[in-house]
C-alpha cells in the first residue's frame, strides 16, 4: 500500500465523507468525540483502505476494479443507493458483500472455488471495499426498488425472515425491533431500524468493539441472540451461531429494511456502539 | 440459477416437516455428507421451529386468529417436566448463577434472566423487557407456578418474549428448580 497517498486522501475524504452519528454524542468516548471535534473520523480508514485495494488491488488477470468502474469509483456514484438489487450478470439479487466478491471471481481471475482467496476476501477486502463503494452514494437518498421477479421474492422473503420466530431463545428481528422497541435488552436499547430508516448509515464503525461492520455482520450477528441448533439446543456442541455470509436469507432481510430505508440519506460510514 | 432453484425446494421441504417435533425429525433425516453452513442455518431456522413459534411468526408476534389462546396454553402445560420427586424449589446459589452469575455482572448464557429482568439490586446492568422481579418471593406466588413459568413461559403467555426455557432444554428441571429457589427464598439477595 502506497501509505503516503493514503494519508492525503484521507485528510480529503475526511471533507468529502461526511459520516453519520447513530449514538447520541455525550454517549461517546471521551476520546472518539475529540476525534469528531476535528473533524476525524475513525471510520474513514477503511474508506482509505477501500480506495487504495479499489485502484491498486491487480486480479490474477491483471485487472482492478478501477479498470471497469472508473477512476476513483466514477461509474458506482449512486449505486449502492439501489443495491441491494438484481444483477443480469450473476442471475441473482447481490448486496454490496456478495456484488464485490463476483465481480472478484467473476471479472478479476480470483478462483471462485479457492477457499483461501474466499476467507481473504471475508476477512481482509470485503468491509474496506463495500465501505469505499458506498461511501460514493453519500448525500443520497436510498432507493431500493422491487420489480425483477427475483427482486419480489427476495423481499417477500426477507419479510417472512423478519417476523420468523426460531431457535431455543425464540426470537425474530420483528420481536426486538419492533415489540421491543425502544426498550433496554440488559442496559443496550433496541432500534427499530426498519421505522428510523437506519439503513443510512451502514457501514458502520463500532467504537465499542473497533470494528467496522457492513450490515451483512450487522444482521449475521443478530442471529446469534436466537440460539439455533441443528439436533437439540447445547451451547458448546449444537449451537449454528450465523448464517454463513452471502445466505439468501441475511442478503432478503437487506432488502427488506433497506427498502423500508427508502428516501433515507445516505451517510457512511457510520458510527455506532 | 441451478441452486437457488435447490434452496427454494429445501424450504418447501422445510415447511413440510416443520410440523412434526423438528428438533428429533432433524437428526433423523440428517444425510450421511458433511452439512455445509448454510444447510445447517436453514435446518437450524426453518426446520427446527416448532409449530408453535409458526404461529407467533406474524405481523404482530401474537397468537394469529383462528388459534385458540386456551388450547394453546393447554398444550404448552402438558409439555412441562418437573424434576425428580416433583421438587420445584432448588439450591438458592446455584440458582443466582443461573439466573446471572454475580462474578461476570449478572451474565449467564445458561437462563441469562437479567437481560430482560431486573432483580438482585447490585446487579444494575439489567433489561426492562420483562418486568422487574426485586422482591418477588414476598408476592405470595406459588413456587410451582413460578417454576412452570421458567420452564413454559408460553403456557401462561403464548408467544411471549420470554423463551421457552426448559421446553428447549436450555434449563434442566433441577436448574429451574434452582432458579426457583432464588426467586423465592428469603435469604436469596432478590428479597432482601
Ligand atoms: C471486468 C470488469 C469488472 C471488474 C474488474 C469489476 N467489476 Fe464490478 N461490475 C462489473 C459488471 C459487469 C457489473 C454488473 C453491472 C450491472 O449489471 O449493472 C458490476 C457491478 C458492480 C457493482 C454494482 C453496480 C451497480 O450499479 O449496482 C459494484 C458495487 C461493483 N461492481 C464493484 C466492483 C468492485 C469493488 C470491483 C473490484 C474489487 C469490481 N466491481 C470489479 C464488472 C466489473
Ligand atoms: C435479541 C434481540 C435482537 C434480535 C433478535 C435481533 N437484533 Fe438486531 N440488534 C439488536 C441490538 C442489541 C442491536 C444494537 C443496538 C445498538 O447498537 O445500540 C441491534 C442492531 C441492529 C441493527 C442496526 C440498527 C441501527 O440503528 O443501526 C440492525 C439493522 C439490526 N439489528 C437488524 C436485525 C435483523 C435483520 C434481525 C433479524 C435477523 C435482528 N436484528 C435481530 C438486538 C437484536
Ligand atoms: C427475552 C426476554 C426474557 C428473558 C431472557 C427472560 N424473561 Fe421472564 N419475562 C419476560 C417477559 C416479557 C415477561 C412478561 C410476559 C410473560 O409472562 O411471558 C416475563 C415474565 C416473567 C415472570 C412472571 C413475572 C410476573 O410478575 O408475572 C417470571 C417469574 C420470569 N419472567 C422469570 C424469568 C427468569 C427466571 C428468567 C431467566 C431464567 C427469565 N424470566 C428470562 C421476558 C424474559
Amino acid at each position: 500500500m502506497k501509505k503516503k497517498g493514503l494519508l492525503v486522501l484521507g485528510v480529503i475524504a475526511g471533507g468529502a465523507v461526511a459520516g453519520t452519528l447513530a449514538v447520541a454524542k455525550e454517549k461517546l468516548p471521551e476520546h472518539l468525540r475529540e476525534l469528531l471535534e476535528l473533524g476525524m473520523h475513525p471510520g474513514h480508514v477503511f474508506v482509505d483502505e477501500g480506495r487504495d485495494y479499489y485502484h491498486n488491488l491487480k486480479g490474477p488477470n491483471g485487472k482492478t476494479c478501477a479498470t471497469c468502474h472508473g477512476q476513483d469509483g466514477a461509474k458506482l456514484v449512486g449505486a449502492y443507493a439501489k443495491m441491494p438489487r438484481y444483477y443480469k450478470d450473476i442471475d441473482a439479487v447481490a448486496d454490496i458483500d456478495l456484488r464485490i466478491y463476483k465481480c472478484m471471481t467473476k471479472y478479476m481471475g480470483f478462483d471462485p472455488k479457492d477457499k483461501k482467496f474466499k476467507k481473504k476476501y471475508l476477512k481482509t477486502y470485503r468491509v474496506p471495499l463495500a465501505t469505499y463503494v458506498a461511501s460514493l452514494s453519500n448525500g443520497m437518498k436510498i432507493d431500493v426498488k422491487i420489480q425483477h421477479p427475483k427482486e419480489k421474492e427476495m423481499y417477500e422473503l426477507g419479510k417472512k425472515v423478519w417476523f420468523t420466530r426460531a431457535g431455543a431463545r425464540e426470537f425474530s428481528c420483528a420481536m426486538c425491533h419492533m415489540v421491543l422497541a425502544g426498550r433496554r435488552i440488559r442496559l443496550q436499547g433496541l432500534p427499530n431500524p426498519v421505522k428510523a430508516k437506519s439503513y443510512n448509515h451502514w457501514p458502520a464503525y463500532r467504537f465499542g468493539s473497533d470494528k467496522m461492520w457492513t450490515m451483512e455482520d450487522r444482521v449475521r450477528t443478530c442471529f446469534r441472540a436466537y440460539f439455533l441448533f441443528l439436533n437439540k439446543w447445547d451451547e458448546k456442541k449444537d449451537w449454528v451461531k450465523t448464517p454463513p455470509f452471502f445466505a439468501k436469507e441475511v442478503i432478503a432481510v437487506e432488502l427488506y429494511m433497506k427498502h423500508a430505508s427508502n428516501g433515507g440519506v445516505i451517510e457512511v460510514p457510520g458510527l455506532v456502539r | 440459477m441451478k441452486k437457488i432453484a435447490l434452496a427454494g425446494a429445501i424450504v418447501g421441504l422445510g415447511l413440510l416437516v416443520a410440523c412434526q417435533p423438528a428438533a428429533q425429525k432433524a437428526e433423523a433425516q440428517k444425510p450421511k455428507k458433511k452439512l455445509t453452513a448454510y444447510e445447517k442455518f436453514r435446518i437450524a431456522f426453518y426446520q427446527n421451529q416448532d409449530k408453535w413459534q409458526r404461529y407467533c411468526s406474524n405481523e404482530a408476534q401474537v397468537v394469529p386468529k383462528g388459534i385458540s389462546v386456551e388450547e394453546f396454553k393447554k398444550a404448552m402445560l402438558a409439555t412441562i417436566k418437573f424434576p425428580p420427586g416433583g421438587k420445584v424449589m432448588g439450591d438458592w446459589k446455584r440458582g443466582e448463577k443461573l439466573f446471572g452469575d454475580p462474578k461476570k455482572g449478572g451474565r449467564s448464557r445458561r437462563g441469562n434472566c437479567y437481560a430482560c429482568h431486573c432483580g438482585d439490586p447490585q446487579i444494575i446492568a439489567c433489561g426492562n423487557i420483562g418486568p422487574s422481579l426485586r422482591g418477588y418471593g414476598k408476592k405470595g406466588v406459588d413456587p410451582k407456578q413460578t417454576y412452570m413459568r421458567i420452564y413454559n413461559s408460553w403456557a401462561f403467555v403464548p408467544c411471549s418474549a420470554m423463551p421457552r426455557l426448559g421446553y428447549w432444554g436450555v434449563l434442566k428441571p433441577e436448574e429451574i428448580a434452582d432458579i426457583v429457589a432464588f426467586l423465592h427464598s428469603p435469604e436469596s439477595p432478590i428479597n432482601k
